[in-house]
């Protein structure tokens, strides 16, 4: 089976993200690859021990001098690294699948990879767009967020979380499919595989076109949710005040 | 002339209340402008005598009754609503905040060459057209400004307020595409189940959720107690989901569900960062918390300071009777 997986990194969830003049401040920020990416690594990773043949390569789109996330997955199992190196970083999700489209046709010129995994959407802009857009992009099926991923004789079926309930879809190869919590568990590293990984090679293209960005983000301001708790003695003051002044029960 | 296109989310032939939600908002878009159409789009078959009273405004809603069209299919409704949108000349289109639109909606962006937004739309000032939402676990605010003509808006979830009584009229007009086909279009929706009982932790108007200080799986048996006796949901904090006491489907939080509930009662949760950043839409908010310095009532309305194994048997009791008497 041949898997594409892409990737990005995101700041991991105990960074915390300051706001100074007007700017963020990603001073005190750690990078760490995407957790919906993980995900979407491991059950790659995982396809690659079922089945025999396989080539799980990773697309990042990035700068070139970040490196790590590339490192981490090659860490992880993964066979190759493309770093599609651009010379700032890109954060319209038209921008992105558009790079990596590009990126993965050049890559695997007339043949498609069976499988391309992303990650259902990065946990600091959280636009959940990517996938699907890359999906049109490169002409193919894609089904967002699975949970449940099978491999049949001659098709893949999957299941996603919607809202109130379960959708059980089937989907032929290839196939855009996009990561929920949930797909499974990733694997930790061993000091061993972190270390051969560093001897691996990670290939360099150039992001070869850059189409002008479909959505700009601006005015980034501090979100400020605080409100003044009032503080309840019995169970009953609480049902009494939420019953005649909020008109809840 | 402004033209707005709304997609209507139908699964099972019921028209979801968040997309008639997002019509009724994009109604009151339209009042702002001097001369705004709205058209609707329900694709498959769908009940619609229940928009009778929910329903707001005027306008024509495009009616695709096709059984292929019953269940989602990405290339069917990418087509339908993007032959829509181009043939009636719109500018903009919007969708509720559902998994169908997460799906859909980046489609149509490639295919329509349109931007795409999500959250609170901006409806006056220099940034009208753009959409403000949270972004880096819900610490900070940004605001996306579209740079393409065309444009599609994801309009985020709210507590669904009453329609106000409208003299409109909505006029239904059967669509048959011709290029559907018969037989099946990859990927395949092969079946569809909803869970039954509970509403879904999205979409609940009362959520009872519990964190790390319900103790053990056990512990949650109080919260759907209480769930169950006000008809809501129960929701989970993610150390909760990641202890396996509770399924990822009631996570609320940064990689969970955003809420959109009247009430939510956040017991034994402390309040981290990233569960708040799936509560900011909630309405009223009360904490139950043993900590009187826990962070969760730095964002709550009511707060109770006290053990949760005591406080809510208690709290369930008093509400039963409560509810008796009235």
């Amino acid at each position: 089976m041949n898997i594409a997986v892409c990737v990005c990194q995101v700041p991991d969830t105990a960074s915390v993200i300051g706001y100074n003049d007007g700017a963020i401040d990603y001073s005190r920020v750690h990078e760490v690859m995407n957790p919906y990416d993980e995900y979407a690594l491991e059950e790659a990773v995982r396809l690659k021990e079922q089945f025999d043949d396989s080539l799980v390569t990773v697309f990042f789109v990035a700068p070139e001098s970040s490196k790590e996330v590339l490192r981490k997955a090659l860490a992880k199992g993964a066979d190759k690294a493309v770093l599609v190196s651009c010379s700032a970083v890109v954060s319209d999700p038209y921008q992105i699948a558009h790079l990596l489209s590009q990126a993965l046709t050049d890559w695997y010129q007339a043949v498609l990879p069976d499988i391309v995994f992303c990650g259902k959407q990065s946990t600091d802009i959280q636009s959940a767009q990517v996938p699907a857009m890359l999906a049109e992009m490169l002409g193919i099926a894609s089904v967002n967020s699975i949970s449940v991923l099978n491999v049949e004789e001659s098709f893949l079926s999957v299941e996603r979380q919607i809202e109130g309930g379960t959708e059980y879809i089937d989907v032929q190869c290839p196939v855009v499919l996009s990561a929920d919590k949930g797909l499974n568990t990733p694997r930790n590293t061993s000091v061993r595989a972190v270390m051969d990984a560093r001897k691996k090679t990670i290939d360099i293209v150039p992001a070869s076109y850059h189409h002008e960005p479909f959505v700009l983000m601006t005015d980034v301001v501090p979100l400020e949710r605080k409100k003044q708790c009032c503080m309840v003695s019995s169970e009953n003051e609480l049902i009494q005040i939420l019953s005649r002044d909020h008109n809840v029960f | 002339m402004n033209k707005y296109l709304v997609f209507l989310e139908q699964r099972d032939g019921i028209v979801k209340k968040a997309s008639i939600d997002a019509w009724n908002r994009v109604q009151e878009l339209a009042r702002l402008q001097p001369y705004a159409v709205v058209s609707g789009i329900i694709a498959g078959m769908a009940d619609i005598r229940q928009l009778d009273g929910s329903i707001t405004g005027d306008g024509v809603i495009f009616f695709a009754k096709n059984e292929s069209l019953n269940r989602y299919n990405q290339e069917y409704y990418t087509r339908l609503v993007s032959d829509i949108f181009q043939h009636e000349a719109c500018d903009a289109l919007y969708f509720a905040d559902t998994a169908m639109t997460r799906d859909l909606a980046p489609r149509l962006s490639v295919r329509l060459q349109a931007s795409l937004l999500a959250g609170i739309p901006v409806v006056d000032g220099e940034a009208a057209g753009s959409c403000r939402r949270p972004v880096y676990s819900g610490s900070l605010l940004a605001t996306f400004v579209p740079r393409r003509e065309n444009r599609i808006y994801i309009l985020s979830s709210r507590i669904t307020a009453r329609p106000a009584s409208s003299d409109g009229h909505i006029d239904f007009m059967d669509l048959a595409p011709q290029w559907l086909t018969a037989g099946d279009m990859f990927p395949v929706v092969r079946r569809l189940v909803m869970q039954k009982g509970s509403p879904d932790v999205a979409e609940a108007d009362i959520i009872i959720a519990g964190g790390r200080g319900m103790g053990s799986a056990e512990g949650f048996v109080l919260l759907e107690q209480l769930a169950s006796l006000l008809g809501g949901a129960v929701g989970s904090s993610r150390t909760v989901v990641d202890e396996g006491w509770r399924p990822h489907a009631e996570q609320v939080g940064q990689t969970g569900k955003t809420v959109t509930s009247s009430l939510y009662v956040a017991c034994g949760i402390s309040g981290a960062i990233q569960h708040l950043a799936g509560i900011g839409s909630a309405g009223i908010i009360v904490a139950i918390n043993s900590d009187p310095h826990a962070p969760i009532f730095d964002v709550a309305d009511y707060g109770i300071v006290g053990d949760v194994h005591v406080v809510l048997p208690k709290l369930f009791d008093s509400l039963k009777e409560f509810l008796k008497k009235k």
